[in-house]
């Protein structure tokens, strides 16, 4: 696991992606529903300027057989938990996490390594428990990620957000958090 | 590393750890994220606003 992921890793890792979604042809932004990869347009490369040297964000990164498996931009300051239980109280919130193409089942019939959206979740909570947040996270899905967020990582599901696209807000709190990593 | 609080400054940073449930350098390290956020995005010539809940009010923070 690599801690503030350097710009030429995150560059390598961004070049390789690329070049891996574009030979299963799934570049480029598809319709919600449709077989392509919601994500595909993300770039890692402007996410990592726009925030290097800020203490608020953190990318973390798993790095394996000299690939970047997986990457996670953290923001670690200014988000508020929305469970009644926690309400008001900080959490790290999960800006952007992603699993490296090959390690997806809707890209390649055979992924190299699994659990890497679990590895990179688990990073977050103990981001969450190092400052003091007792493993609470929140983030918003995209369509093709819900499953996973509501029925591996148990977290609560808190329906659609109209200031983020609609888009579905999941948040874990410290019970949860605490039976995820055991 | 000492910190000089005045009375006031101090009610409001355990205010804030009561509220937050959080400890005091958990809290200050917090603010100073959030303030590095601030200032940089406002150098670079960004504004931030703050909306009130009914959405009919809108207020830019105005750093001078």
């Amino acid at each position: 696991m690599i801690d503030g992921v350097p710009a030429a890793a995150v560059a390598e890792a961004e070049r390789e992606w690329k070049a891996v979604r574009e030979r299963a042809g799934f570049e480029g932004e598809r319709l919600p529903g449709s077989a392509g990869l919601q994500h595909s347009h993300w770039d890692w490369d402007r996410k990592h300027r726009s925030t290097k040297g800020l203490l608020a964000y953190r990318m973390l990164g798993i790095e394996c057989n000299g690939q970047m498996q997986g990457l996670m931009l953290l923001k670690m300051a200014g988000c508020n938990a929305r469970l009644p239980e926690q309400a008001g109280k900080d959490l790290v919130y999960v800006d952007y996490i992603e699993a490296a193409p090959w390690n997806l089942k809707s890209v390649v019939a055979q992924p190299r390594f699994g659990l890497v959206g679990v590895v990179l979740i688990a990073a977050a909570i103990q981001s969450s428990k190092e400052n003091g947040f007792k493993g609470r996270i929140g983030l918003h899905s995209l369509g093709q990620a819900e499953a996973f967020y509501r029925d591996k990582c148990r977290m609560t599901e808190l329906g659609g957000d109209p200031e983020k696209q609609d888009l579905v807000y999941f948040e874990m709190n410290a019970a949860q958090a605490d039976k995820f990593v055991r | 590393m000492t910190l000089n609080l005045t009375e006031a400054e101090m009610d409001a940073l355990e205010s804030l750890c009561k509220q937050k449930d959080l400890s005091k350098t958990a809290v200050l390290r917090q603010a100073l994220r959030l303030y590095q956020l601030l200032d940089t995005r406002l150098a670079q010539g960004d504004s931030v606003f703050f909306e009130e809940k009914d959405k009919k009010n809108r207020s830019e923070l105005v750093v001078l």
